[in-house]
């Protein structure tokens, strides 16, 4: 057996290719030679359209070209008349995410999906383009490059945002031998770089200039740039075929072909070989002048893939790759590899020969390598019974093994089932296990579910463990679409049945398909099984439910989606209808006005004289005047307060609309009485330092100042209470150090607040002579004796302690005087004779 | 820049929370290529020096740091990258400095930087400046900020104002948001329990969360958190007016402890004149600092004076007789601690010329007086004359705030007459502060009888001998007051509050206990993925549960103490730990009442 696997391989120098037969095509009577062919990467779909640039017989058929889309393996997806104008059809390819791209000689593109739907979205090259026809196009994964008739060429960089650019203007007579193209993620710059075979030099254009290469290579016909971006294979006019480095510095190797015509297609193999293609001629051709030939009696397209080359031909879809590794080392002829020698092993054990146990002694270290390379070996296989054959030959090795990673089994086999399920002819995408890898699973399902192949798709993802939202969600919309006959809650029923197999799957996603296939009750209903508020509530605003949109945001506690809410209902809604809307809802309510207080005073005001709150209004009002008055502008040396009077006067009449705000009323007036006190007090003392002090500093001011008949004036319009003017007055005086005054006031009459407060007032100047006319008024002996003792009179401290029998204060007292031992024992002795008399 | 504050004896792995905050800063940096200057919110720089060190910003390619004011930035780099809260006023002034920008033909490219989340109220701003076009928008999610090993805080500065005031409750939803990012980390805590009517919507949202995304759950482990206790700070605002008197609170009330640091006078720290301001980081990482921070500040110099003896001794010790090599080692071991013992002696000393003021000690009376209930003339006259001599109005309002809350608001003349006499002494724009205080129900009219005697009663708030410096209640933290938030928290441990159902009701907003329902779904999996066996034998171990108490609106460092003097009480089986939206005191928490916010 094994030597089977390998007679079919060929050589080229050291190493070994196979070219595998993968699908006999199902279609029907497809002719490649008529037809211009587009072939997705990956196992992708395949486009075919008669091509108009050739002679060909119709058969019986329209004399309208259709275009026809197929799997890989030539089942018929869809099948479209053509009839798109913008002249002929220059070129067809496919994006990266299976997109058709359709290329129209106007410079239009047309996109179509793999069910052959015509896509909104058309890219235009723009008007110059459409002026100067386009003659030549080359499509890639992510973007495409045209040639005009004017030797111009226009480029789309990223199809994901499809800004076409025109790149610099290599100033042609002549129109290019051939071109290619370097893609942006290959070259130094990160922009595309386009390569242009003029004379017998090569141009190399990017957006902004145009570089002669500067090598006589003789006039090259046809290009082709290696899969990892770095080598250029080049066909020359006198046969030969060079294979240089991109930037030209480079010389890898020069092959001879013989053959005066360039090749129909030249294609990289993996990085080690290049194909050309005559009618009926194969050529592969190694980097050390080895090569191989395939006959083939049927036209073919060469598909490059990452890994290798797949060849499509009118029956057949086949893979060429070099033979992995891992595969040459188990089937090379004589190969005595461990991984060989445990594939005969099994071979041995199936027989029940002893030699098995045989071979496993013999490997012993190497084992687990060998049941590694088995393993990785059947990943590329696509014949079930090798693969099986393969993997039963490491489980045999591993069982051996102390200690091989169990995942890597485990993994290989789960990849295999999703493969091979995938390659089946129905289904028709024959990717390889390298394939599989860089195409990444999740790309895959979307692609399978893309095909309407949703119950597969969410198989896979059940059996992979990945989320099965994205394949739910695409369903349920498909659904939407398709069963627009299907009563609202009927749909609602089905739909539900299957999402809510998947908990937190996003219903607002459904709901919004719902809402732009004008199902909008549909999406209603849905949007009640969304738990999350931040998917809901945009959606409902945007169906114009904003009472309901409201409601859920307030639910949702989230303040910022309230707040996305209250915006929205702001810009739909008449100032009246958001008022009583805003009104109604605590939350939105109170979130609008701490909005509005900093961003729209106005609105503001408004709101509250709507909904019948003056109060609020008024305090706009009152911080209005406040703000002018920060305002240093408005503070220096204006003598007129005019505009801010105004506006608490405005803030005044607000409040005094409701009565709860009685007090709130009286103070804006006093407010604006102290204002305009204060303003005449500046003007008639001259000194800008009034305004915006407070009553009591006011008075205070007046009296240090002297003048203590407008302090009088404002104590009575102001109806200052006697406790409050005291306490001005003699720290005002005291401050003033206006000693004779501050006596005279002591004995005007008693004082209300007694005399501590002149006492504290004099010590805070440190006029302690002036304090003690006013210790003598306290009353109280404690007050007395704190007092003596703040001013350091020792011997009147103690006297007056012991007259208050307190003990605690004389032991106080002792502290205070901690430095003085002479009055520390004064305190004592009169502590001691306290606890005697407290004690008697 | 400062050591970040050590974590590794958090009871959950608070490290990983943190690594985790660095790395999505390390995300935003990168963000933007290249060289480029980092604008920050001037109120970012504390909570962010504890996540990351200042190199980190260099490596990253920041290679100026400004803070966000009207001054425009002044550089040359052509990238610059805003890391802001989401406030409409530093949304202007960022419009302001592109503006500035696009006047002096200054091409530049700008991101902004949203933290926690970006919001559209402030997107709109920028696009009415008209430069919303021009900036990239991002948002770095740090939500809850390890303070230390067993505080996490969300640093809003603004979250009670906003919440009681003007009613925009965005901190409930960032705090709700905060514990899901918790849950989504160590797992779904089966627990909750909650008391106001904030605890309420917290709760609301954190079931609201967890069932918009419900998938997740699987992927986390076993619950490390058994229980969370949330406390809206409306429940107890009597606690922070007063004073607090541990270490820890003390500093905080007069040096203004800041994202774990405070900044000194050098003069303090024994140091000239006229020098710069020293910070000093405090954190458990301090030693000393953990053994003094929570006890009661009259304790302190003892404790201190102790150490110091101790190391004396140790000292003669050294120099008198002959001594091992090892000896020595011990010896030079323990003078490592001797910057600390500085630095805490100097600080104590500092706070003592406050505390031993007569001026101090009457308005502690004061307070007591007022927690007592008793004599409502003799306060009423303190801040009477506390008024009329034009005394800080933040210490006004703290003693008038206290007096409305015990005595459920004030007779309507009084009411009255202090609100003018307010207005007479501190200017008529005062007006909005009183406004702002009656709005959250921090002062009003009498209308019903005060149930504060009955829950003083109840809950023992009051406690008679203390012993401060072996104390046997959390009355310790403020000499006699035994906090009302902290009191409820272990009544919910020792027995739930069932058992004091009466007294619980007479405070505001709704109670609540109750088990997670989820959780029981989530056993079904645990025992598919073998996970109950481990759980089982966590509990069986005897391993101590872990509660976390969440404080919505803020919490004092007296009621963090009172916190972990509880949790090392005999015959408690649980770790306590503490979140909430802000660190606060009395002062600053009023103070946000105060300031405007335009």
């Amino acid at each position: 057996m094994s030597v089977s696997v390998a007679a079919e391989w060929s050589v080229l120098h050291n190493r070994f290719y196979r070219k595998q037969e993968i699908y006999t095509m199902c279609w029907q009577r497809v002719d490649l030679s008529r037809h211009k062919v587009a072939c997705a990467y990956f196992g992708g779909p395949i486009a075919i359209i008669r091509d108009d640039s050739k002679i060909v017989q119709l058969r019986a058929e329209s004399a309208r070209p259709k275009l026809l889309i197929f799997s890989s393996s030539g089942v018929l997806l869809s099948s479209i008349v053509w009839d798109r104008p913008g002249g002929r059809l220059i070129a067809l390819g496919w994006t990266s995410k299976e997109i058709l791209l359709c290329v129209m000689q106007d410079g239009n593109i047309f996109q179509y999906n793999t069910q052959g739907k015509l896509l909104e979205q058309q890219i235009s090259l723009g008007k110059e383009c459409w002026e100067q026809g386009v003659v030549d196009c080359v499509i890639w994964g992510t973007g495409l490059v045209c040639l005009t008739e004017a030797n111009q060429l226009f480029c789309v960089p990223d199809l994901t945002s499809p800004q076409p650019l025109k790149l610099a203007d290599p100033n042609l007579e002549e129109p290019p031998h051939c071109f290619a193209v370097i893609e942006p993620q290959f070259t130094l710059s990160g922009h595309l770089e386009v390569l242009l075979a003029v004379g017998d030099s090569v141009l190399m254009v990017d957006a902004d200039s145009v570089q002669d290469q500067a090598v006589s290579i003789g006039p090259v016909q046809k290009m082709a740039v290696s899969p990892n971006g770095n080598f250029l294979a080049c066909f020359t006019h006198d046969g030969r075929l060079l294979v240089v480095s991109t930037d030209f510095s480079k010389n890898l190797s020069e092959f001879n072909t013989e053959s005066a015509l360039p090749p129909d297609q030249l294609l990289w193999c993996g990085l080690d070989s290049v194909l050309l293609y005559w009618e009926e001629t194969l050529l592969m051709v190694g980097p050390y002048g080895d090569f191989v030939k395939y006959p083939y009696e049927e036209p073919i397209v060469l598909i490059p893939e990452c890994d290798g080359v797949r060849i499509l031909s009118n029956s057949y879809m086949e893979f060429l790759q070099r033979v992995p590794d891992s595969t040459v080392s188990i089937f090379s002829i004589g190969s005595t590899s461990p991984a060989a020698m445990l594939y005969d092993a099994l071979d041995h054990f199936d027989k029940r020969s002893a030699k098995a146990d045989e071979n496993i002694r013999l490997m012993s270290t190497s084992l687990p390598e060998a049941v590694e390379s088995c393993i990785d070996a059947a990943g590329h296989e696509f014949d079930l019974s090798l693969q099986c054959t393969l993997l039963r030959a490491a489980a045999y090795g591993r069982a051996f093994c102390s200690h091989f990673p169990r995942d890597c089994f485990r993994e290989m086999c789960k990849a295999l089932r999703v493969l091979n399920e995938v390659r089946k002819s129905d289904i028709g995408i024959p990717l390889s296990i390298q394939q599989y890898k860089v195409l990444t699973v999740e790309e895959l399902i979307a692609r399978i579910m893309k095909a309407f192949r949703h119950l597969l798709a969410l198989q896979i993802s059940g059996y992979l463990g990945l989320s099965k939202e994205p394949v739910l969600i695409h369903w349920a919309c498909s659904k939407i679409t398709a069963a627009s006959a299907v009563p609202d809650e009927i749909l609602l029923d089905m739909l539900i049945e299957k999402l809510k197999l998947c908990p937190g799957i996003s219903y607002a996603a459904v709901a919004a398909h719902a809402y732009q296939d004008g199902r909008g009750k549909l999406a209603a209903l849905l949007l009640d099984f969304e738990p999350r508020s931040a998917e809901q509530v945009p959606l409902l605003t945007s169906m114009g439910e904003d009472e309901r949109a409201l409601v859920k945001a307030i639910e949702s506690g989230d303040t910022d989606l309230v707040y996305f809410t209250i915006f929205h209902i702001w810009h739909q809604k008449s100032a009246l209808e958001f008022f009583q809307m805003m009104q109604a809802k605590p939350l939105a309510r109170d979130l609008f006005t701490a909005y509005a207080r900093q961003n729209e005073p106005e609105l503001l005001k408004s709101f509250y004289l709507s909904v019948g709150q003056p109060q609020g209004a008024a305090e706009i009002f009152l911080k209005e005047s406040w703000e002018q008055a920060q305002n240093a502008g408005a503070r220096q040396g204006s003598p007129l307060q005019g505009p801010r009077l105004k506006l608490i006067d405005q803030a005044q009449e607000l409040y005094a609309q409701t009565k709860d705000h009685n007090f709130e009323a009286k103070s804006a007036e006093e407010h604006a009485k102290l204002l305009r006190a204060q303003q005449e007090l500046e003007a008639s003392t001259g000194q800008p330092i009034f305004i915006d002090s407070s009553v009591s500093d006011t008075i205070r001011t007046c009296i240090v100042l002297g003048n203590s008949r407008a302090a009088q004036k404002i104590r009575t319009d102001f109806k200052v209470p006697d406790k409050r003017f005291y306490w001005l007055k003699v720290f005002a005086l005291a401050n003033a150090k206006n000693w004779d005054a501050l006596e005279k006031f002591s004995k005007e009459r008693k004082s209300p607040i007694g005399y501590k407060p002149f006492v504290e007032a004099c010590i805070d100047e440190g006029e302690n002579q002036e304090a003690l006319k006013y210790i003598v008024k306290l009353s109280d002996p404690h007050d007395r004796a704190e007092a003596y003792a703040r001013v350091g009179m020792v011997k009147e401290a103690a006297e007056a302690a012991s007259q208050a029998k307190d003990g605690e204060l004389l032991g106080r007292l002792k502290l205070t005087f901690g430095q003085n031992t002479a009055a520390a024992a004064l305190f004592d002795t009169l502590r001691d004779r306290l606890s005697l008399q407290g004690g008697s | 820049m400062a050591q970040l504050p050590n974590l590794d004896n958090a009871p959950i792995n608070l490290s990983s929370l943190r690594d985790r905050a660095q790395k999505e800063l390390i995300d935003v940096l990168d963000s933007m290529r290249g060289k480029k200057v980092l604008v920050l919110d001037s109120k970012l720089s504390g909570p962010l020096a504890l996540i990351a060190q200042t190199s980190l910003l260099k490596d990253h390619g920041v290679e100026n740091l400004y803070h966000l004011s009207s001054e425009p930035v002044q550089s040359d780099c052509k990238n610059v990258l805003y890391l802001v809260r989401p406030r409409i006023n530093l949304m202007k002034l960022v419009a302001e400095h592109i503006q500035h920008d696009n006047l002096n033909k200054l091409q530049k490219q700008y991101s902004v930087f949203f933290m926690p989340r970006r919001s559209v109220v402030c997107e709109k701003v920028l696009e009415e400046e008209g430069v919303h076009a021009s900036v990239t928008i991002g948002e770095y999610p740090l939500y809850f900020i390890p303070f230390d090993e067993d505080v996490l805080s969300l640093e809003v500065d603004l979250g009670y104002k906003e919440c009681q005031v003007d009613g925009d409750t965005s901190a409930l939803w960032y705090i709700s948001r905060a514990i899901t990012r918790l849950q989504s980390i160590f797992g779904v805590i089966p627990n909750i329990k909650g008391k106001g009517k904030a605890a309420g919507q917290v709760v609301d949202m954190l079931n609201r969360m967890h069932r918009e995304h419900p998938n997740n759950q699987n992927e986390v482990g076993p619950p490390e958190i058994d229980t969370l206790i949330l406390l809206d700070r409306q429940v107890d605002m009597i606690t922070p007016m007063c004073t607090q008197l541990t270490y820890e609170g003390l500093i905080d009330e007069f040096l203004n402890i800041n994202n774990g640091a405070v900044e000194v006078d050098p003069t303090i720290m024994g140091g000239q004149q006229g020098g710069k301001k020293i910070k000093v980081p405090l954190n458990s990482s301090d030693k000393l600092y953990r053994e003094l921070r929570d006890l009661n500040f009259g304790v302190v110099g003892q404790v201190l004076r102790q150490k110091a003896t101790t190391m004396k001794q140790d000292y003669n010790e050294v120099t008198t007789s002959n001594q091992t090599v090892s000896d020595l080692k011990e010896f030079v071991k323990k003078l490592n601690a001797l910057p600390e013992m500085t630095r805490h002696t100097n600080i104590a000393q500092y706070l003592s010329t406050f505390t031993t003021k007569p001026k101090f000690l009457s308005h502690l009376s004061m307070e007591q007086t007022l927690v007592e209930g008793q004599s409502y003339d003799i306060t009423y006259e303190y801040i009477e004359e506390m008024i009329h001599k034009q005394e800080p109005l933040v210490s006004v309002l703290r003693l008038l705030v206290l007096l409305s809350l015990t005595y459920n608001g004030l007779p309507k003349k009084h009411f009255d007459y202090f609100r003018r006499e307010l207005l007479h002494s501190y200017g008529f724009e005062h007006v909005f502060v009183i406004s702002n205080l009656e709005k959250a129900g921090l002062l009003k009219k009498q209308d019903t009888k005060s149930s504060w005697q009955l829950v003083k009663k109840g809950l023992k708030l009051v406690v008679e001998d203390v012993d401060d410096s072996n104390p046997n209640d959390i009355a310790y933290v403020f000499s006699g007051y035994a906090p009302l938030s902290i009191r409820l928290v272990e009544y919910a441990l020792k027995g739930g509050w069932r058992s004091i159902e009466d007294v619980v009701r007479l405070l505001p907003g709704p109670t609540f206990e109750r088990r997670q329902g989820t959780h029981v779904q989530d056993t079904s999996s645990a025992i598919v993925n073998g996970r109950t066996s481990t759980y089982d034998s966590m509990v069986a171990d005897g391993r101590r549960l872990l509660v976390l108490v969440v404080f919505i609106g803020g919490v004092t460092f007296a009621e963090i103490s009172a916190l972990r003097f509880l949790s090392a009480q005999d015959g408690m089986k649980y770790d306590l730990m503490v979140a909430t939206t802000k660190l606060i005191n009395g002062k600053n928490l009023l103070q946000t009442l105060i300031d405007d916010p335009s």
